[in-house]
């Protein structure tokens, strides 16, 4: 497990193996236009708040393009809940940084909230003068139906490493304890992130 | 009213909350309730503005921004949204060059899993307020299967299941 700029990793494994197989170990060419244009869509392009827009991210870094390690995800993900303020755009910062730097940090934070700003004061000076569209308001709510399977299909990806019969205790402790603290008892985010990474650095690799 | 105090408010709201909405009470007690900037209404409609369109549910922040004095605010709202997301960046450091340690990869593995009951109780509100018929559970469904099992692009599914809200509506009439 490493935490080295993608790009960096890119460049040694380049020194290394060559161009041609180079473009054989990676989906895509990492460059800081097409990083930003990835940050740009999903940014502005998913509803229903910070989590459907990390998700996405993660999907289109991780699964498709392969610039982004799932334990690179846990990280940033983690960092970015105890990080004040919006907690995507702090991952969005986090993530770009790990994968080209800070000048992809600050890119990856505007490209994917200046355009949805720009939509939400447009939005403040529509509803200030009318009332809200029954079709737009349709619309949306197909896009937040698929959100909920994005969702779903994040904590497939998640959890699909551990599918075995020594991850399968982790997979219940973990993941339905935190369901089960956070819906039942009422801790917050923190709290709960804090006592799994405990456990996690107690707990032996199955 | 001055656009450095302005981003000062904000920011002060942004920097003691952990999640969207969570700054909402701040912002309310300074910008309502001690420096009447703007009415409770105004606030209510900028929070429904901020969570009406895609992006984060901070983003309310910038319409608060506009309310209280126009697009200049608004830039202002948007400045202070921003800036603690760059707080992340110290910490990333510090925790990159252990990574090898076990104990820190047994954290993160467990905080791997940890996200994802996250993810599902974050997905519960959303899931009770929008699979309210057939159409929308299928939508949910169809898009669960395409995004975990396939490498069709985000975005794309994103559109097609607007298209599917936007025709089952405009058949419903």
């Amino acid at each position: 497990m490493e935490y080295a700029s993608s790009r960096s990793r890119r460049t040694d494994r380049r020194r290394i193996t060559g161009g041609a197989a180079l473009d054989k170990l990676a989906v895509r060419p990492l460059t800081l236009a097409s990083l930003t244009n990835v940050f740009l869509k999903a940014g502005n392009t998913t509803f229903g708040g910070g989590d459907p827009t990390m998700m996405a991210l993660k999907r289109e870094l991780g699964e498709r393009r392969g610039w982004f390690s799932d334990e690179q995800f846990a990280l940033v993900f983690s960092l970015a809940r105890i990080t004040p303020g919006t907690n995507v755009l702090a991952f969005c910062a986090g993530a770009a940084y790990l994968m080209y730097g800070w000048l992809a940090s600050v890119a990856a934070v505007v490209a994917s909230s200046a355009p949805s700003a720009v939509l939400a004061v447009w939005l403040t000076v529509v509803f200030e003068s009318a009332d809200r569209n029954p079709v737009a308001k349709m619309t949306v709510s197909g896009v937040l139906a698929a959100v909920v399977g994005m969702m779903g299909a994040a904590v497939w990806q998640l959890t699909k490493p551990n599918f075995s019969s020594k991850g399968w205790p982790r997979i219940v402790a973990l993941t339905g304890g935190t369901l089960l603290l956070r819906e039942v008892w009422g801790w917050s985010p923190l709290e709960i992130m804090a006592l799994a990474a405990g456990i996690g650095a107690m707990w032996r690799e199955p | 009213m001055n656009l450095l105090v302005l981003y000062l408010l904000l920011l002060k709201a942004m920097l003691l909350s952990f999640s969207g909405l969570s700054s909402l009470p701040v912002i309310e007690a300074d910008f309502v309730e001690k420096h009447h900037l703007i009415t409770e209404r105004q606030l209510n409609t900028a929070v429904a503005a901020g969570r009406s369109g895609p992006g984060p549910l901070g983003l309310y922040v910038v319409s608060v921004g506009y309310m209280a004095a126009g697009i200049p605010g608004a830039v202002a709202g948007y400045i202070a949204m921003i800036s603690p997301a760059f707080l992340i960046l110290p910490i990333l450091r510090f925790l990159a060059n252990r990574a090898g340690n076990p104990r820190i990869r047994g954290a993160i593995r467990a905080l791997l899993l940890s996200a994802a009951g996250l993810l599902i109780s974050s997905a519960l509100p959303i899931g009770r307020a929008t699979l309210t018929d057939g159409v929308t559970v299928a939508v949910a469904a169809v898009s669960f299967v395409v995004l975990a099992f396939t490498r069709v692009e985000t975005l794309a599914v994103v559109a097609g299941s607007a298209v599917v809200g936007l025709a089952a509506a405009l058949l419903r009439g």
